[in-house]
């Protein structure tokens, strides 16, 4: 029972890994943005980021 | 009274007489295997081999003190041969001045003799006496018996301290015996020493569930209590199973992992540097070269080089797809500090910074990239490189992970049962001596439990 459970369980995750490694997943967050214009090409400053107002971090001890 | 033979099956044939003391009726299953049996109504011992039934002894107990979970006259089959319950004691041990007590069934068979049944806790085992001699060692804390080693549990006297029905042996309320129990589970091998005969046993544990099936009890056993000493750990035999065959996916994800790196083109599509003067206020904002990502959907990472010092750098980008408008939007910073104080030196951030867009799909595309940082901080250089289908290491981590936190449960959760077991132990935390070494009064094993008896036979 547990002997099965294990190796299902393990073909599992080795199944997860080899999907995630094929499709190029990533533990990395990014938005996606659908039907950006083409103008943006010519005028990069009409596209408004959602990150565009981040509040930066100034470092130091 | 009547008397009958032994039947191998059916309703036991048993012999009934009288007790001398009370007049209540006796019942003897074990014929003239019966040394000594107990009057259940006024709990006198009697010599079951004198005509007259000598009464040996009687202690004071309420008739339904201690009810036997079997009933004695009970019949079930044990190993394939039918048996009478016909005898039923409780035994107590002290350990640091408290009582433990557990129970002992005797049955009987008139072909197959006499075998045991304990209980304790719900715990229960069946228990017959050894043929042979296991090897012992002096001063050894464990046993050979056919080639099994069994590791030594506890030593401690066991005073007898309720009898019901009868017995081949002459039992007596308060007489004692050192147990020393040795255990291998499922099996206890147990010494009862008394003057200087000693006596074997080996018992294997067995669940109240089967017992009430093999003696066709109605209810439920008992709920068993804690850990006992030699209860089969449910998942010690699993262990190592569970442990070969995480080793096994151990081995083929390092193997995935050898082939996605031979595998995945980890190919770079774009390498650009750049500059931000951030002493002009402007718009920063622009976009690359289109390239081409190629293949399958795939990751993309993208990694930001910029030589900041005690500065930072902050980039909106956007990867879009020149060909159908789809933007992955994302935003990173790249800090570096670094200077003195009364510690030293010290330092946090990098000049680096690496970000894996996910599951990207071949096309055209290209980089709007809007650089941020303090004014008037001077020229910022940095450089933006691109690699498509990059294998993720991080997987790997999870799915090692993944597949050792379950495995270190089983083990965890085996190691704390043996934890459990070993605490009842004459080596268990804060216990560590046996209740032969008690020190004070209280913790006197040889102290006589006060059990109203009054022995008749000197009388």
């Amino acid at each position: 029972m547990i002997r099965n459970s294990f190796l299902i369980y393990g073909l599992a995750v080795l199944s997860a890994v080899s999907l995630a490694e094929y499709r190029g997943w990533s533990l990395n967050r990014v938005d996606e943005v659908p039907n950006v214009p083409k103008s943006v090409r010519d005028n990069p400053g009409s596209y408004r980021s959602v990150y565009g107002y981040y509040h930066h971090y100034t470092g130091g001890k | 009274m009547s008397s009958g033979g032994p039947t191998p099956a059916g309703t036991p044939q048993v012999k009934s007489l009288n007790c001398p003391s009370c007049g209540a009726a006796l019942t003897v299953r074990s014929f003239s295997h019966a040394v000594t049996v107990v009057c259940d109504n006024c709990h006198s011992i009697l010599d079951a081999q004198d005509p007259t039934l000598k009464v040996l002894q009687k202690f004071h107990a309420a008739t339904d003190e201690d009810p036997p979970l079997i009933p004695l006259g009970t019949r079930g089959t044990i190993r394939g041969n039918p048996y009478d319950v016909i005898g039923f004691q409780r035994r107590t041990i002290h350990v640091d001045g408290d009582p433990y007590s557990w129970h002992e069934y005797l049955l009987f068979n008139p072909f197959k003799g006499f075998r045991y049944l304990t209980e304790y806790n719900g715990h229960w085992n069946d228990v017959s006496v050894l043929r042979s001699l296991p090897l012992t060692s002096p001063g050894a804390s464990t046993l050979n018996y056919l080639g099994e080693t069994y590791k030594h549990f506890q030593t401690a006297t066991a005073q007898t301290s309720y009898v019901l029905g009868e017995f081949p042996w002459r039992v007596r309320v308060g007489e004692s015996a050192e147990v020393s129990d040795y255990v291998s589970p499922p099996r206890v091998i147990s010494s009862e020493k008394t003057g200087k005969e000693v006596t074997w046993s080996m018992g294997e544990y067995i669940t109240g569930r089967d017992l009430w099936v093999a003696f066709k009890l109605a209810g439920a056993p008992p709920t068993p209590i804690g850990v006992y000493e030699n209860q089969p750990s449910p998942l010690g035999a699993d262990v190592k199973l569970v442990w070969s065959i995480i080793a096994t996916f151990l081995v083929l994800l390092v193997a995935l992992l050898v082939a996605c790196y031979s595998m995945e083109s980890d190919e770079q599509v774009f390498d650009q540097s750049y500059s931000l003067d951030t002493s002009v206020k402007k718009e920063a904002s622009f976009v690359t070269d289109i390239f081409e990502l190629k293949g399958r959907t795939s990751d993309v990472e993208l990694t930001t080089t910029a030589h900041v010092d005690n500065n930072w750098i902050y980039l909106n980008y956007a990867l879009i797809n020149e060909d159908t408008g789809h933007a992955y939007d994302f935003g990173r910073e790249v800090s570096y500090y670094h200077g003195y104080d009364e510690d030293g030196s010290w330092s946090e951030g990098s000049t680096t910074d690496t970000v894996t867009v996910p599951s990207v799909p071949p096309g055209h595309y290209y980089l709007r990239v809007e650089p941020e940082s303090q004014y008037y901080r001077g020229t910022i250089y940095y450089s933006i490189a691109l690699k498509r289908d990059v294998p993720q290491v991080s997987f790997f981590g999870l799915g090692v992970l993944a597949l050792l936190v379950p495995a270190g449960l089983i083990t965890w959760r085996s190691i704390n049962f043996e934890h459990l077991r070993w605490a009842e132990s004459d080596y268990g935390d804060g216990d560590g001596s046996d209740d032969s070494a008690g020190d004070s009064d209280d913790d006197d094993p040889d102290r006589p439990i006060d059990l109203g008896i009054s022995d008749e036979e000197d009388k």
